[in-house]
């Protein structure tokens, strides 16, 4: 586990790294609005406004202006955090807000790490765990769809259809241990086992996890790597692509023969895009080196643009059989050429490009379950991981009854169960069990 | 000093306690208010059953006398629920009421360092701080000191009665109720809050008609409550099965404005798992029928108990409900049923070795602290007076965790969540109960039992013959065959068990019972209890974590203002207890943790 100090003041951007209207930096923690009143010129102290009030000023150094913003301030522990915040409302435009990062740590704050906003809130009991999980995949999502499903999990979506399986399973949970915590003759005779019930809550449960690759892929994105031989036309489509798709977050060069690797969005889904070395055997050290990484690259890919110049093709059956592979004939404005199979696309003109990113979708939803409008979806792998737990559990459930096994070893898988979907919905005590009996069964002597 | 000791109450909670003090070497006196009702069986007339049964075994297993008194006085025994798996089966005897009673007054009286008193206490002596016990008065205007006081008054503090629109002071019907105690408790800082339980009429044998009702025997084989004998040999009767109606619940729900408990007249709260009858046909009013258990009371009586007809309704009544059932048209009734209310202690304000809180050398057991049952008291009641003695010794008190018994889940329960009605043990309370058998409560205890001064070494020598007796028998099995398979894998087959097997493996006969089951149960589990084993160890892990006595809740920045005001009451000892205070949110867990490591 790794330990934050919680006693310092820490500031982070809390917009996304880019060109927008605005840029909103936070700063949180006990003495910040002493520290930040003295350097924000503005007509009433950030010291002497209340929690809540938004302060137009100037950042200062000294004599420099850094910018005119507004400053947001929270008292009291009405911050996000539950700690004494400012946040400053800065003009969007990253030479601004590096400007500002780099002047804040000469005040004697420090950059938040990853997440520590959110520990903190959590740690001042200002959210739970599932919120605060939410509130951490709002902030690493970078697209529109994305967004969209974690704002869902704020709203409680998902525990709201956990919480209807998990009542389930505490009922199943209920008709087992009345039989185990009063005896034969203090019972009904026979209490038929429900595994009806237990059944659906096991596709219920699969249908949750189903959504995990597609919350996955818009929460997490996609790596596609463009391939092919050297000249293929490798480096003019991923231009184009940045090009097109105007989302770009970064961009940056490896050694020259190494990759280049992009960000851009195709279709909703967060993609990083590389571009590798050229494809040949070398005796050039470097270049080896190169065509190496572009392997690995290549195993970890979810899909492979494999490029080809119809003029003088390179084929590589290998990786052309890939299931992972779309193959795309470059060059379509040169030459009336195609090549059988090949996607055909021209980065002067960009024709066959909408059929290309289609193409991107396509494959990189293949086999993924349709998601209903409205759904949610999961996307943490904690959250996968208990719904696993839970599904195990419950099929062990079933083959422990079906083998005829006692209640009293059944009963441990069904709290298995229980404890794993308890986990995302709030623990399941044993007085909710006890409760659950008494309320369903007229038990005692 | 008169008493080391001072033990209020000579119920099952009191039995234990001056019994425990007095076999550890301590002075000690018990004072109660009639000498004719110690170890009285005030309800049903039955020890043991589901989860209690492991009580019985887990007090005996350390050195306390439960398991004794039933195995000399039952009148019929079963083995319950072994169609539901062995973590969950568990001895019942029903008893013979006037036995049981006399039997435990000749024990005490039979005890060394025992003296018993019959008075009334009204107050308790203290230093002048009001911080420390120093001895009891009596109504008599007896002042009696003690170093150690264990307080185990059952239904008697300002116990009131209620039949219809009828109701007295008393702490059972026809003995009086308790006066004074209560209120004093009330001044010294004590929570003092009302529970109620209530039992059913007793009927007479004679005039009842057997052939119209189910008849209900016990095992052939009789398994010991006490791990000091192998076997016993009781003489079985049987107890009788019959049906309410519709006419039944028709009479009652006519009369339910009659009852003290819908007409508002008793405020404290009742047992949810042991409701009246007026309870069960208000609730389930879709339930054609509720059954009724027709027990005899004893031996040398025709005073018959009608177990699921607990009621408070009038006299006339609870009459004519009774001649509705089938087998009771006749039925003469002896006693009537009736409700009772009294004081009990909030538990929250127990140390887990049953030590007051408020009062130093105080200790509380018994229905005192909120429960129900004999089972449940008699645990406590011996907890208490070891630990009493444990204190006086200057030792560290015996305190049992959730994995190592129901007392542990039990006491744990009450210390840190309180209650809010009559608290019964029910085995679905304990997280662990594949390992915390009726069978090896012996391999849990006794050892503990023994190192506190209780358990004798004849104990833990008969111990010891069953640990080699298991291993012997798994060494048969190792080298045996059974159905072309290894004896020790067959036996790990549902269908498959060592009385099967020893038609083909002759010595396993040579085996005592106890080391049969103890042996078939380990093998046939083995994988489970492992996996416990493991949850038991991450439990340990918390419980390892101690928050000191002085503990500054208010310097803790972070813990929501809910769960502190929560560790600010209970002030858990250890950061697993802290985990298991109701409401206490997981997220002031983590900060505590945080702040406790550094």
């Amino acid at each position: 586990m790794e330990i934050y100090s919680t006693d310092d003041i820490i500031y982070a951007l809390a917009t996304p790294w880019g060109t927008g209207a605005l840029s909103v930096i936070r700063v949180s923690g006990q003495g910040c609005i002493d520290m930040l009143s003295s350097v924000f010129k503005s007509r009433k102290k950030l010291t002497s406004v209340s929690s809540g009030t938004a302060v137009y000023g100037s950042l200062v150094n000294g004599k420099d202006i850094i910018d005119n913003c507004i400053a947001t301030v929270w008292k009291d522990g009405h911050g996000y955090t539950g700690e004494d915040a400012v946040e400053l409302s800065c003009h969007g435009g990253l030479q601004t807000v590096e400007a500002v990062l780099e002047f804040l740590p000469t005040l004697g704050m420090r950059q938040a790490s990853r997440g520590e906003f959110s520990l903190r809130a959590f740690l001042h009991g200002k959210m739970d765990l599932t919120r605060a999980e939410a509130v951490r995949e709002l902030i690493d999502s970078r697209s529109e769809s994305a967004r969209a499903t974690a704002l869902g999990r704020l709203e409680g979506n998902l525990e709201k259809q956990i919480r209807a399986v998990r009542d389930d399973i505490l009922n199943v949970m209920g008709t087992v241990e009345v039989q185990l915590d009063y005896a034969e003759d203090e019972t009904e005779p026979d209490i038929e086992f429900p595994v009806q019930t237990v059944r659906t809550a096991v596709e219920s449960l699969n249908a949750i996890r189903a959504t995990y690759r597609t919350g996955k892929l818009y929460g997490q994105g996609a790596r596609i790597v463009l391939a092919g031989a050297v000249n293929a036309g490798k480096s003019s489509l991923f231009n184009r692509m940045l090009r097109e798709e105007r989302s770009i977050v970064s961009s940056r060069e490896g050694t020259t023969r190494d990759f280049i690797e992009a960000q851009c969005v195709i279709d909703g889904i967060p993609v990083r895009l590389y571009d590798t070395a050229g494809l040949r055997d070398s005796s050039d050290d470097i270049e080896e080196e190169g065509i190496r990484r572009s392997r690995l690259l290549f195993e970890q890919a979810d899909v492979i643009l494999w490029l080809a110049d119809p003029q003088n093709p390179v084929r590589d059956s290998a990786i052309e059989n890939d299931p992972r592979c779309i193959c795309v004939a470059t060059k379509s404005d040169v030459s009336d050429k195609d090549i059988e199979g090949f996607l055909s696309f021209s980065s002067v003109t960009g024709k066959g490009y909408d059929e290309l990113c289609r193409a991107i979708s396509a494959k990189l939803r293949e086999g993924l379950p349709p998601v209903p409008e409205g759904t949610l979806v999961i996307q943490s792998a904690r959250q996968k991981e208990c719904l696993d737990r839970a599904c195990q559990a419950l099929e062990e459930t079933l083959e422990h009854v079906e083998e005829g096994l006692s209640l009293d070893i059944v009963s441990i898988d069904i709290r298995e169960a229980l404890d794993a979907l308890g986990e995302l919905t709030g623990e399941v005590t044993t007085d909710d069990i006890l409760e659950n009996i008494f309320s369903n069964f007229c038990v005692g002597k | 000093m008169d008493y080391d000791v001072i033990v209020i109450g000579g119920g099952h909670a009191g039995i234990e306690a001056c019994l425990a003090c007095a076999r550890t070497g301590f002075r000690t006196l018990l004072v109660t208010q009639s000498l004719d009702a110690i170890g009285r069986l005030s309800c049903n007339p039955a020890v043991g059953g589901l989860a209690k049964g492991n009580l019985v075994r887990e007090v005996d297993a350390l050195g306390g006398q439960m398991g004794l008194l039933i195995d000399a006085t039952m009148i019929q025994f079963r083995m319950l629920n072994k169609s539901r798996g062995p973590a969950v089966q568990c001895p019942r005897a029903q008893a013979d009421k006037f036995s049981y009673s006399r039997l435990a007054k000749e024990t005490l009286e039979k005890q060394e360092n025992l003296n018993l008193f019959m008075d009334t206490v009204t107050d308790l002596l203290t230093d002048e701080e009001k911080k420390t016990v120093l001895g009891v008065k009596t109504q008599r205007g007896h002042v009696i000191s003690s170093k150690a006081v264990v307080l185990t008054t059952g239904t008697f503090m300002n116990g009131r009665i209620f039949i219809g629109e009828y109701d007295h002071s008393a702490g059972r019907l026809g003995e009086e109720a308790a006066l004074g105690l209560g209120d004093r408790l009330r001044e010294l800082g004590f929570n003092v809050g009302r529970l109620k339980t209530g039992t059913p009429a007793r009927i007479r044998f004679s005039s009842l008609d057997t052939d119209r009702m189910e008849r209900q025997d016990g095992d052939e084989e009789i398994v010991p409550f006490s791990f000091t004998h192998d076997s016993i040999e009781r003489r079985q009767i049987p107890c009788w099965i019959t049906y309410t109606n519709e006419k039944t619940h028709k009479i009652i729900l006519d009369n339910i404005g009659r009852s003290p408990l819908y007409g508002g007249k008793i405020v404290g709260r009742g047992p949810r798992y042991c409701p009246s009858i007026e309870d069960k046909v208000m609730r389930f009013r879709d339930r054609d029928r509720h059954q009724v258990f027709v027990e005899p009371e004893g031996t040398g009586t025709e005073e018959m108990y009608l177990n699921g007809l607990s009621s408070s309704l009038p006299e006339e009544v609870q009459a004519d409900f009774i001649h509705s059932i089938r087998g009771l048209e006749n039925a003469v009734i002896m006693r009537p049923g009736y409700a009772v209310e009294y004081d009990y202690l909030d538990p929250l304000q127990l140390k887990n070795s049953l030590e007051s809180k408020v009062l130093e050398n105080l200790f509380v057991a018994g229905q005192t602290n909120g429960t129900s049952g004999y089972e449940e008291a008699a645990c406590q009641g011996l907890m208490a007076g070891i630990n009493a003695c444990l204190k006086l010794m200057g030792r560290s008190p015996l305190v049992l965790d959730r994995t190592e018994a129901y007392i542990g889940v039990l006491i744990d329960d009450l210390v840190t969540k309180g209650t809010k009605e009559p608290y019964r043990m029910f085995t679905s309370r304990a997280e662990y109960r594949l390992n915390l058998r009726h069978d090896n409560a012996d391999e849990r205890l006794t050892q503990k039992g023994y190192d506190a001064g209780l358990a004798t070494g004849e104990r833990l020598e008969k111990l010891r013959e069953k640990a080699r007796g298991v291993e012997e028998l798994q060494e048969l099995l190792r080298h045996r065959g059974y159905e072309s398979k290894n004896a020790l894998e067959a036996l790990k087959r549902p269908e498959v068990n060592l009385d099967l097997m020893a038609q083909s493996i002759e010595e396993i006969k040579n085996f005592t019972p106890s080391v049969r089951l103890e042996t078939e149960l380990k093998v046939k589990y083995e994988g489970y209890i492992k996996r416990q084993d493991k949850q038991v160890e991450r439990f340990k892990n918390l419980e390892k974590i101690v928050i000191p006595a002085d503990f500054d809740w208010d310097r803790v920045d972070g813990i929501s203002t809910e769960s502190r005001e929560k560790f600010k009451t209970v002030r858990p000892e250890s950061l697993g207890q802290a985990s298991r205070i109701s409401g206490v949110r997981a997220s002031d867990i983590t900060v505590l943790l945080a702040y406790l490591r550094h």
